[in-house]
């Protein structure tokens, strides 16, 4: 009975620690400049926020058949997470959303077609 | 070091790596805006890595990774470009980038083998055919 205490509380505590996570992704939605540090900072911080939550969840409910399906879950996710966030971020870029004014060094932009032509 | 050892090194190294990344953004998305401390860049950073597993794995870790983003490879060229929210000097996050690589490709091959990079800077020239070029 102690240890389900503990693995209550413990489950509790990931909760909200992933719940904390995603509403600072939301906050820096708002707070960052551009579409490319939104898709970094953002897109995979809400990744480990749901990971967290997943994990919390079977903290509070432990069988080994829940073990298996969150692995599976928080591998798929941060996958899922990494390849949307690169596959929007590029996507920006080749439909002309320039980096914010603070980005200092372009290496992608001496590739870009338009910068010869001119 | 053998192989299984240097495998679950490199899952360690890169969860700490990925939990401090994680604080870092979060810190400085928490700071008032004229204190933030964002510094973006975007880096062409030389790569040594080979098969499509490994091109795959690398530009997944560096997106996982909060404050990197991985936006372009250049296979022809071996070139991540990389997408990086505090970036002080070129370097520092080649330096960071190219330490992933490296112990990510220790990881993924029995033999380390070649872990060379190209030196010099691709020479882009866009051509017609469909090459990698930024054009649909």
């Amino acid at each position: 009975m102690e240890l389900h205490t503990i693995a209550h509380g413990a489950g509790v505590v990931f909760i909200f620690l992933g719940i904390a996570t995603i509403i600072v992704a939301g906050i820096g939605l708002f707070k960052l400049p551009d579409l490319y540090l939104r898709a970094s900072a953002v897109g995979t911080s809400a990744g480990l926020g749901v990971a967290a939550i997943v994990v919390g969840a079977l903290l509070m409910d432990f069988s080994w058949l829940n073990l298996i399906k969150a692995s599976v879950a928080i591998i798929a996710q941060l996958l899922t997470s990494a390849v949307g966030s690169m596959a929007i971020a590029r996507s920006g870029y080749l439909n002309n959303s320039m980096p914010a004014e603070i980005t200092h060094t372009d290496d992608l932009l001496k590739t870009r077609r338009d910068n010869f032509e001119s | 070091m053998m192989w299984p050892v240097r495998i679950i090194s490199f899952m360690f190294w890169y969860a700490k790596e990925f939990l401090l990344a994680n604080v870092h953004v979060t810190a400085d998305i928490l700071r008032p805006r004229r204190k933030m401390k964002t510094n973006p860049a975007i880096i062409a950073v030389p790569a040594a890595s080979k098969t499509d597993t490994e091109w795959t794995l690398i530009s997944c870790l560096i997106t996982l990774t909060p404050g990197t983003l991985t936006l372009s490879i250049s296979r022809e060229h071996k070139i991540l470009y990389v997408h990086g929210m505090f970036v002080d000097s070129r370097e520092s996050l080649v330096a960071e980038i190219q330490e992933m690589e490296d112990r990510m490709l220790r990881a993924l091959r029995r033999q380390p083998g070649d872990l060379s990079r190209p030196t010099e800077a691709p020479v882009v020239v866009p051509s017609d055919e469909h090459e990698g070029s930024d054009e649909p």
